[in-house]
């Protein structure tokens, strides 16, 4: 699966008397000519000199039910950070941080698919990758330079180059989809109105309870045999379902002697956990290459891809905009609701008395104020090379990515319904002047790229290659929304069905463009001493003239030292090949910078007097020097073969300081009401740490068999800040968000307990912190920082997997892991201070809280004081070790498929996150901390096939 | 490509081709004025630092101005709120570099102008140098001394380490420029929403109206600032000057001529005095609107969300979060006496004759022959208003406190009643509430007013009265006034000496004024919190609803240093942690 690893593999043959033995040499292209993809252009693997990690997509790797190529990337890459930040459905691509957070601006790596930046990596059919190279160093990405500092993930889709024969292929993929875990509502009213009870009962008399006894009693006794005026409702049963996820994928490719195409076409439904959220993705591929002279080649690619996705809030069951105050939370969706009545067709609302009008039906929301999105994209490129003369190659690559999107919604109007007394109740969930919105994002991107390679080998021993390239990028993106209300009828979903009294409209566009100079030369000597280096040159129009172009230079060396023959001596025995190596160049990042940030511009800020009146205002303060933000990275690298490479390991250190990071610079208070702060290059951070990619294959009898770990750990720290850093989570010397806590001692047990610490408004039930300074008094000051925790990531991941091959049948699993991250179990779930009124509590809120009675709790009390802080006691550690993956496969005998004229056949069984093991006590460890996301992570088991004809 | 890195913005316009034509200054000034409104036009929810006005929290959203993060995380309670205005504070900053940009700007152009574009010019700036008068006067009255900026800022450092101005001297500068706003200013804008000559003098009047109250009742907490009964009888004699003026000078009259207007039968609001109106859009534009800050309505993105604050969901979904407390209702008077009514009795709804006992807080009668102005500000039980929803008239909706969204039946039909959870006292507000259709809760129309002739005239009344006790032109003043409540004028013993007088003044800035953000203002520049909560160290004072609940109790056991912190705000410390300069107030060290 994992393929980074050379491989001289021994072809054995069992001799059993047979009389023609064939022998394929297939194993030896693949040990010593494997080319890995680089920047502009590809590379041997054993003469790379920079870190890069090579994933090959294999059979096992496109059977996995995952939903997007980000997800699958986990566990796969040492130094790659996967991880997964919801299970929606459209929204569950993963996070991809290369070696540790490099920036506090945008840290994601630059995705290139075939050559183009810029593409979404999760709009990619999984089907149609050759391979994924991740360059992880300034070596490898400088020729990326302005956008690498945070590494490049390049994807090379597939060729039918070099096959003799015509393949076609079939791939089904059939998953079944379950949460990791929720979170488990209590579907019993009457008991959620006696925690609001004992909530109460905190500081107010029974007599002024909300709630009444009476209330509660009836709901409990007309529960049992009036369902809809006393509903129980268990709203995780209502709103979740089994997902599901389909892959259907149909491929051709072949090659003649003067061309060669791939053609794909692929489809993935993916049914949420919740209802209705649906993702669906249609992809068509058509990659051709044809020779037209002996040294002439052309080529084309075409990647089309749709997609339609539903959904009803922005994080699946919640909408954290601040500016949207429908309370849209999980929280607030208490049991006493009825969901819908289908008799009446009533959406239900509160009912019990001095109940907040205000509680919320999730269902209405799911069902009745949809958006959906549909989104084509379509990229394409082609190229021309030439060679004139040997070793000289020139080629124009002309690439052109272009999106559409548009999201529409028209919601069906609702309004609450009271079911005791058969009214309508206040709360109007989709008013009657309900509209239509449209939503449209468009957009293009063009890439230019002429380009020099030139090879040559001096005096048998030295090889010398050298590229030069010239490329422009251009963005250009423009949006614009419309709305109308009061829609005419409620089967009619477009802005002309609404009427015109009221509307809305809104639209921009922006343009960005990159010019690039790059260059790289490679040196070889004696196929044992490899030298490399690389620059690029970029200037983006999101600076000003003179600050405009940035130049980012790498060298790069490396020794094969297993080469030389006084070493070769003493290792022969086990060591079969040795390479070190060493790398250090700089590398850019504008991505912080918006598009016309560093220009001068009045904005809009409107007046009304007998109309509306044009008016401007100047929010700017422009810092007419800001530049490029820098990391230097430096590399050591050592690849080593053992015993005929069987055993194959790759260790790297790396140091990477990233200088110059832009940030908006602290201001005034005097000014920040009237002005954006500029942006300056205020801080530096550096990240440092080590790598390692341990393989074994092997093969015993008919048995093939193979392991890999690969694990990183990375330290980052915060070097410089040149401004003001007030007390808090940021500062020098320390990780970025690193844990900055209040210690407790537990919860107090007694008023003993209460006096013998420091004054803090506590009872017994309450959470008692300590004093740490000892000033009598507990506030910020008490806080203690860690210097080796993280609250956002992981310092060290790891993984650990394995395939095993007998005859028909392959098996493979794939655990994954994490350590190096704490974070406090705070949720809105959770909360032992929960409102008055109209709170959806869990069960954990009726075994948890503690209590004279349960005086164990895991819980503070309810009510209590301060017990929301972000406590010791609250903290958990994130660390997990998760099986990702684990398949079973089994592939028909070819001599039985030959007489139906299949070439291959294989069934198989997989599951993704079938387990996990840690002690964070919140939805998922690998989510990263927002208190009101519910949306679990998904476990899935799946079953599929490949055909091949 | 040959223009490639040189990429124009499509949506924001570029600063080089601004500042050429009179239209770029009149751009400019309405910028600023869109910007300063954001500053003053939910001044509603200061009413909460007074004793009669409940601000339960706010709608506004954090770092939008527009949508009110000048107010944001303020404290809105009687008590403990003086260190909660940052955002105000910066956000009047805010305010005060959109003016200084204007003026500046515009002031590069005057000697080019042409003589008949001359005046508009300077008119401009007229308008700039009132908005950042006004901006700085608010900051002096809660901050005391603060940094003095007076022109454009083009980098941090020049203020990063500025300390603050002492008031008489920030004084000075409003002066300054209320005083040219004055000059420069037309007598009657033609548009409105622009300000004219009256407004400038309005704000000179009330700025030194606070001067003299801070020398004639002392302000100990400002450090470095002695109280000085010359000069307060010298700033009264000024402001009376000032107001004298705004009053005489423009032809300026109330709203629809003071006129009380037409009242409905209790339990009815088909017709309302015109002190409702005065509050709605129909008062936009009107001469009694000496200073307001307009909105746009529908789909302007201008609107202001007073109907979102005030009403509750029954009202297109608003949250309610401003409302009357019980005290108020005893504070208006009877139209029959022209003084206070009994004292209403608050009682238990299960009560047998709750809803029929003579001066029940629950009987509908006790509220009859009341000043004009309590129908039309608040509404007890069984007071209805228009219920609205998805743009559209419900129907009438009943307020019965406590009795939220339920059936009734009243005369035979039936209604919906009043929903809300923001309501604790048994009232909610009338004033501010529409009673009309077609706009949501944040697309209202209204111009939030700053400075009323109402106010002019209480505040005249009142200037005179510190100096020469009580005048016949005031006392006619403060009459107008009651003739708007449908009140007779004040009984001899009311204008019989000064503190009565003051007394008469102060019922009236509490009624009139309800609920537009003065009365903590006017506690403060008395020196009357002790006077209404009670010493140092006192039992404090309950705030009651109507069923007879204890609700709130407020300066209970309070400390010196507590009322210290009331009576000035705290600058941020946020900022003082970044610039050593900036001095702290004491009360707050």
């Amino acid at each position: 699966m994992c393929s980074a690893q050379w491989d001289l593999r021994k072809t054995e043959i069992p001799f059993n008397g047979q009389r023609i033995i064939n022998v394929q040499l297939k194993p030896d292209q693949k040990a010593l000519g494997e080319v890995v993809v680089v920047g502009y252009g590809t590379q041997k693997k054993v003469n790379l000199v920079g870190a890069v990690s090579a994933v090959k997509v294999d059979q096992q790797l496109a059977s996995r039910s995952v939903p997007n190529a980000s997800s699958a990337l986990s566990g796969l890459v040492p130094g790659l950070s996967v991880t997964q930040a919801s299970g929606m459905a459209g929204r569950n691509s993963a996070d991809l941080v290369i070696r540790g957070l490099g920036t506090v601006n945008n840290a994601s790596p630059l995705v290139v698919v075939d050559g183009m930046p810029d593409v979404d990596i999760n709009r990619i059919n999984m089907n149609d990758v050759e391979s994924i190279s991740v360059l992880k160093d300034a070596a490898s990405a400088a020729v990326y330079g302005s956008r690498a500092a945070n590494g490049v993930i390049l994807i090379t889709t597939r060729s039918g180059k070099g096959q003799r024969k015509t393949q076609i292929n079939f791939n089904s993929n059939f998953a079944l989809v379950k949460p990791t875990k929720a979170y488990k509502f209590l579907a019993d009213y009457p008991r959620a109105l006696t925690l609001e009870q004992r909530l109460a009962a905190v500081n107010t008399l029974p007599s002024l309870f909300l709630f009444k006894n009476g209330t509660i009693d009836q709901w409990m006794a007309m529960g049992m045999i009036d369902p809809l005026r006393y509903p129980n409702t268990d709203w995780w049963d209502i709103i979740m379902r089994d997902g599901q996820m389909q892959q259907y994928n149909l491929s051709a490719s072949g090659g003649t002697e003067n061309t060669n195409f791939f053609i794909s076409v692929g489809v993935q439904d993916e049914k949420g956990l919740q209802i209705n959220n649906d993702f669906k993705r249609y992809s068509a591929r058509f990659n051709y290459d044809a020779k037209l002279r002996k040294n002439m080649n052309v080529g084309v690619k075409f990647y089309g891809n749709w997609t339609k996705f539903v959904y009803a809030l922005e994080d699946g069951f919640t909408d954290d905009n601040p500016g949207n105050t429908a309370g849209f939370d999980m929280r607030y969706a208490i049991a006493g609701i009825t969901p819908y009545d289908p008799a009446t067709g009533h959406y239900g609302g509160v009912m019990a008395y001095n109940e907040d009008p205000q509680a919320y039906n999730p269902y209405t929301v799911y069902m009745n104020t949809l958006n959906r999105q549909n989104r084509q994209e379509a990229n394409s490129s082609i190229y021309w090379d030439w060679s004139p003369l040997k070793g000289l190659t020139g080629r124009i690559d002309y690439a052109l990515n272009y999106y559409n999107q548009f999201r529409w919604n028209a919601n069906t109007p609702n309004t609450s319904y009271n079911f005791q007394t058969n009214s309508f109740g206040s709360r109007i969930y989709v008013g009657a002047n309900a509209g239509v919105g449209n939503y449209t994002n468009t957009g293009y991107k063009t890439m230019l790229t002429g380009r020099l390679n030139y090879e040559k080998t001096i005096a048998r021993h030295h090889q010398v290659s050298a590229m030069a390239a010239y490329s422009e990028e251009y963005w250009y993106d423009r949006y614009q929304a419309t709305s109308r209300n009061d829609r005419l009828h409620p089967t009619l979903h477009e802005v002309d069905a609404a009427l015109t009294d009221i509307q809305g409209t809104g639209g921009n566009s922006g343009t960005e463009g990159l010019r690039s100079y790059i260059g790289r030369v490679n040196y070889t000597a004696f196929d044992k001493y490899l030298l490399e280096a690389n620059f690029r040159y970029d200037g983006s129009s999101k600076f000003l003239p003179g600050h405009q172009f940035g130049f980012f230079p790498s060298i790069a060396a490396g020794w094969h030292f297993t080469e030389e023959q006084f070493i070769h001596r003493f290792t022969r025995r086990f060591l079969t090949r040795g390479k070190i190596r060493a790398s250090y160049g700089s590398l850019g990042n504008n991505s912080g910078v918006g598009r016309y940030e560093q220009q001068e511009t009045l904005s809009q800020l409107n007046y009304y007097t007998n109309a509306i009146q044009k008016g401007f205002v100047n929010r700017k303060m422009v810092n007419q020097d800001l530049s490029w933000e820098t990391t230097r990275v430096f590399n050591l690298g050592l690849d080593l073969g053992f015993l005929d490479n069987r055993l194959t390991a790759e260790l790297d250190y790396y140091n990477r300081l990233t200088t110059g990071m832009n940030r908006p610079s602290e201001m005034s208070i005097l000014l920040t009401g009237a002005y954006t702060a500029p942006r300056r290059n205020i801080g530096d951070l550096r990240n440092r740490g080590v790598e390692l990619n341990l393989s074994w294959a092997d093969k015993i009898g008919q048995i093939r068999y193979g392991f890999n770990i690969n694990a990183s750990y990375n330290a980052t720290v915060l070097k410089t800040w040149n401004e003001f850093l007030a007390r808090g989570w940021t500062f020098i010397g320390m990780p970025y968000h690193f844990l900055y806590t209040y210690e407790d001692t537990g919860i107090a047990q007694s008023w003993q307990d209460v006096y013998n610490a420091t004054p803090q408004g506590a009872s017994p039930g309450d959470i008692l912190r300590k004093d740490l300074n000892g000033d009598g008094k507990i506030d910020g000051n008490d806080k203690k920082a860690y210097p080796h925790t993280q609250r956002d990531r992981p310092t060290t991941n790891y993984a650990f997997s394995g395939h095993l091959s007998w005859k028909g049948i392959d098996f493979s699993f794939l655990f994954q892991g994490a350590a190096g991250r704490k974070d406090y179990w705070i949720n809105n779930y959770n909360d032992v201070n929960f409102s008055a009124q109209r709170y959806a509590a869990t069960e954990a809120h009726w075994t948890n809280p503690w209590s004279v009675d349960n005086r164990d709790g895991l819980w503070p009390r309810l009510g209590g004081n301060a017990n929301r802080e972000e406590t010791t006691f609250w903290l958990d550690n994130l660390s997990y070790l998760r099986l990702k993956n684990i398949q079973l496969g089994y592939a028909l005998p070819g001599s039985l498929l030959k007489r139906i004229g299949i070439s291959s056949f294989r069934i198989f069984g997989s599951a993704e996150n079938l387990a996990t093991i840690t002690s964070f006590r919140g939805l998922d460890p690998e989510k990263t901390g927002n208190k009101s996301d519910a949306y679990p992570l998904n476990k899935s088991y799946s079953f599929g096939f490949n055909v091949g004809l | 490509m040959k223009n490639l890195l040189d990429q124009e913005p499509t949506t924001e316009l570029g600063a080089a081709s601004y500042w050429k034509t009179e239209d770029d200054a009149t751009f400019a000034i309405m910028g600023a004025y869109a910007n300063v409104r954001s500053l003053f036009d939910r001044d509603y929810y200061l009413d909460g630092h007074g004793e009669y006005f409940r601000t339960r929290g706010t709608s506004t959203v954090a770092d939008d101005l527009l949508h009110g993060d000048a107010y944001r995380d303020g404290n809105y309670n009687p008590s403990g709120y003086g260190g909660s205005f940052d955002r105000m504070f910066k956000n009047l900053y805010g305010g005060v570099n959109r003016a200084n940009y204007v003026i500046d700007n515009v002031t590069k152009m005057l000697p080019n102008a042409t003589a008949a574009s001359l005046p508009n010019l300077e008119r401009i700036i007229g308008e700039a140098r009132l908005l950042r008068g006004m901006v700085y006067f608010r900051l002096i009255s809660m901050w005391g001394h603060v940094p003095y900026i007076g022109s454009t800022v083009y980098s941090n450092a020049e203020v990063a380490t500025i300390a603050r101005t002492p008031i008489a001297q920030v004084k000075d500068s409003i002066m300054a420029d209320l005083t040219y706003a004055f000059e420069k200013l037309p007598v009657k804008a033609p548009e409105i929403g622009r300000a004219s000559k009256a407004a400038a003098l309005a704000f000179r009047g009330k700025l030194q109206l606070y001067w003299a109250c801070w020398n004639d009742f002392g302000w100990p907490e400002l450090e470095g600032f002695t109280a000085d009964k010359g000069a307060a009888a010298a700033a009264y004699n000024a402001a009376a000057a000032d107001f004298r003026k705004v009053i005489n000078d423009y032809g300026l009259t109330l709203f629809r001529g003071g006129a009380p207007g037409e009242i409905d039968s209790l339990g009815k609001a088909d017709k309302l005095p015109n002190y409702y109106y005065l509050f709605t859009p129909v008062a936009n534009g009107d001469p009694e609107m000496i200073m307001a800050f307009n909105h746009g309505g529908t789909g302007t993105n201008q609107g202001e969300e007073l109907m979102r604050d005030v009403a509750g969901r029954s009202h297109e979904n608003s949250q309610c979060w401003v409302s009357p407390r019980y005290e108020i209702a005893d504070r208006y008077q009877s139209t029959i006496t022209g003084d206070f009514a009994p004292k209403l009795i608050p009682m238990n709804p299960a009560a047998p004759n709750a809803r029929t006992a003579s001066n029940s807080a629950l009987n509908p009668r006790s509220y009859a022959d009341r000043d004009y102005r309590m129908k039309a500000s608040i509404m007890w039980d069984y007071e209805v208003s228009v219920g609205l929803a998805s743009l559209k008239v419900t129907n009438w909706v009943p307020f019965i406190y406590k009795t939220w969204n339920q059936p009734v039946t009243i005369d035979g039909e039936k209604y919906t009643t009043y929903n809300t959870d923001g309501c604790n006292s048994g009232y909610v507000l009338r004033k501010f509430l529409r009673n009309y259709a077609g706009q949501g809760r944040s697309d209202g129309d209204y111009n939030f007013p700053v400075m009323r002739l109402a106010d002019v005239y209480l505040m005249y009344a009142e200037a005179t009265n510190a100096v020469n006790g009580p005048q016949a032109d005031a006392i006619d003043l403060l009459n107008k006034i009651r003739h708007r409540g449908n009140l007779p004028p004040l009984s001899g013993e009311k204008t019989a000496s000064k503190e009565a007088f003051f007394s008469a003044i102060e019922q009236e800035r509490i009624i009139e004024l309800f609920g537009e953000g003065h009365r903590g203002f006017d506690l403060r520049r008395w020196r009357a919190l002790e006077r209404v909560w009670g010493p140092p160290g006192g039992p404090g004072v309950w705030r009651m609803d109507t069923h007879n609940a204890q609700v709130t109790r407020y300066y209970q056991n309070t400390t010196p240093r507590e009322y210290q912190q009331n009576y000035i705000f705290r600058i941020p410390q946020s900022e003082r942690d970044r610039n050593p300069n900036l001095t702290q107030n004491t009360p707050w060290l």
